[in-house]
């Protein structure tokens, strides 16, 4: 078994190992020790004795015993422990595999995703356990995807996991009038990641991590507890419609490529299909949530050809029923947009005149990006370059900052 | 979004806290420092909390640095201070907030007698394409 199947093992038990001990204990960083103990003791015995026949029924024994270890100090209620885990088969603790799942199982890893966003955390902490806890990566993976140190996000999960047991989280589901808000506290956690995942990854080789693959594979997860919720639908589609243009969005040099200039046989036609699959699936069923038009949006994108094949004006009414349920500055910016592209721009210009009046967004460098885009299409260019220019002086992303800066010195025409 | 908060002072003699240094810091009595720390300790104690906090330091005096100049035939190490600054870097807080609205309420809290406080958005290697 090399290090790299190690690592799979690992991180395909962890959270399977975790649920079953939290089952048995409230006590969230013990239930994690005594996971990571048992995977180190893997690490240590498998190479050297090989795999044994059923490596998560071995883990979960090992893991079961260091958890009573740790409790041994409080001596009356683990003898009670140690009979019940004795009479206990290991497979009754288990969790079966992902094509196996039983109710049971299912449950657990739902449960245990709702538990990682409990309402008691900030949502940064929300992200980290999720990630820690669910996803199985380690606290060192976890730091660098997110740019601060080992020890910073250690430090933010060993409190999250502290806060959990200071509340008294319990690892149950939550109540039935409690589970819709509890669910869209746990999408809002994977879109985070799923757009945080936006950063170029840099480097390659094991130990780098795509945060948007992470996103995808866990709100695949909960989409196969919750197949009924249509914005957990619609944030599956969301994330793969939009992940389906990764490829085409940036250049060998870490520029970024606009959606217009991109070069759509790059896209990732199955991830498309599917998006749009699961999307026509939601749509019918019930009120249309914001994931669900943000899909709508990329799906139109996604079906054009090409960028003038664009359908403008279905995107402009998918913008303005995004502004009746999520309505935003974000959103009012995009509207303009399509709406330039089907009235014209001084339509759009006027729809941003009030936020460029606002003292809050007038620091946002998309709004003066999007300005300048609506300036250049008037016709405007010496307007759009000092546009260009104020927008790029905003701009805290490298390739952005970049990318803007060229469009303010490029000469006009003639 | 990530942030630095980065204190601008001239404490004399050079120490930390800074405010405790610089002229406007010595006039104040001891209980103004004393409750400031206080509040200083809780935002701390919440930032971390929060998972906001990323890292801090402290720096050491200016005159302690060094400084490379360039010129064609090599780079030319003279002793610090930095002459140019007006005032000095004395210590930063890297932070991590969801927006730039808690940004700016968080670095207002590090208003202090005798120093300026910027706060200044840190620049990222990715990007979105819409």
């Amino acid at each position: 078994m090399t290090d790299g199947d190690l690592e799979q093992v690992w991180r395909r038990s962890a959270p399977d190992l975790l649920a079953a001990l939290l089952r048995r204990t409230g006590d969230f960083g013990a239930a994690e020790d005594a996971v990571q103990e048992a995977l180190l003791a893997a690490a240590r015995q498998w190479p050297a004795d090989g795999t044994p026949d059923n490596p998560r029924a071995w883990l979960v024994r090992v893991a079961s015993r260091r958890l009573l270890d740790q409790r041994r100090a409080d001596q009356a209620r683990t003898d009670r422990e140690l009979r019940v885990t004795r009479q206990t088969p290991p497979e009754a603790l288990l969790a079966p595999a992902a094509d196996a799942l039983d109710e049971r199982a299912r449950d657990d890893s739902l449960t245990l995703l709702l538990l990682c966003c409990h309402p008691a955390l900030t949502r940064p902490s929300q992200v980290a356990l999720t990630l820690r806890a669910v996803a199985g990566l380690g606290t060192a993976q976890i730091a660098r995807a997110f740019l601060v140190p080992e020890a910073t996000m250690a430090q933010r999960i060993g409190r999250a996991k502290a806060r959990l047991g200071q509340v008294g989280a319990r690892f149950t589901l939550p109540s039935a009038e409690e589970l819709p808000d509890r669910v869209a506290a746990v999408a809002h956690v994977l879109y985070l990641i799923f757009t945080e995942g936006h950063t170029a990854s840099t480097g390659s080789g094991l130990t780098d991590l795509s945060l948007a693959d992470e996103a995808i594979h866990l709100t695949r997860q909960l989409h196969r507890h919750l197949p009924a919720v249509g914005e957990v639908t619609g944030l599956l589609a969301l994330m793969l419609l939009t992940d389906a243009r990764r490829a085409a969005r940036t250049r060998a040099d870490g520029s970024l490529v606009p959606l217009a200039e991109q070069d759509r046989s790059r896209w990732d036609r199955q991830q498309i299909a599917e998006g749009v699959r699961l999307l026509e699936a939601a749509l019918p069923t019930g009120p249309v949530g914001p994931y669900q038009l943000q899909a709508a949006i990329a799906a139109v994108h996604a079906e054009a050809p090409g960028a003038a094949d664009t359908d403008w004006a279905q995107i402009e009414t998918l913008y303005r029923m995004l502004d009746t349920v999520a309505p935003g500055p974000v959103v009012t910016l995009n509207h303009a947009v399509a709406v330039a592209m089907v009235d014209g721009p001084a339509a759009g210009l006027a729809m941003l005149q009030p936020l460029l009046e606002d003292r809050g967004l007038r620091r946002h460098h998309r709004l003066h990006a999007v300005h300048a885009h609506l300036l250049e299409m008037a016709g405007k260019d010496a307007e759009a370059r000092a546009a260009y220019a104020t927008a790029a002086r905003l701009a805290t992303s490298i390739p952005e900052q970049r990318y803007l800066n060229a469009k303010a010195s490029r000469r006009p025409p003639g | 979004m990530k942030y630095v908060i980065l204190i601008h002072a001239n404490p004399d003699p050079w120490g930390h806290p800074s405010s405790r240094y610089t002229a406007e810091g010595r006039a104040l009595p001891a209980e103004r420092h004393d409750e400031a720390d206080r509040q200083f300790e809780a935002l701390l104690e919440e930032l971390s909390a929060s998972g906001e906090f990323v890292t801090a330091e402290a720096l050491a005096d200016p005159a302690s640095s060094t400084l490379y100049g360039w010129s064609p035939e090599g780079h030319l190490a003279t002793d610090g201070p930095y002459a140019e600054a007006k005032e000095q870097l004395a210590g930063f807080f890297l932070i991590d907030c969801a927006t730039r609205e808690r940004a700016e309420e968080i670095a207002a809290q590090f208003a202090q007698p005798g120093g300026v406080v910027e706060l200044r958005p840190v620049m990222w290697p990715g990007g979105d394409d819409q």
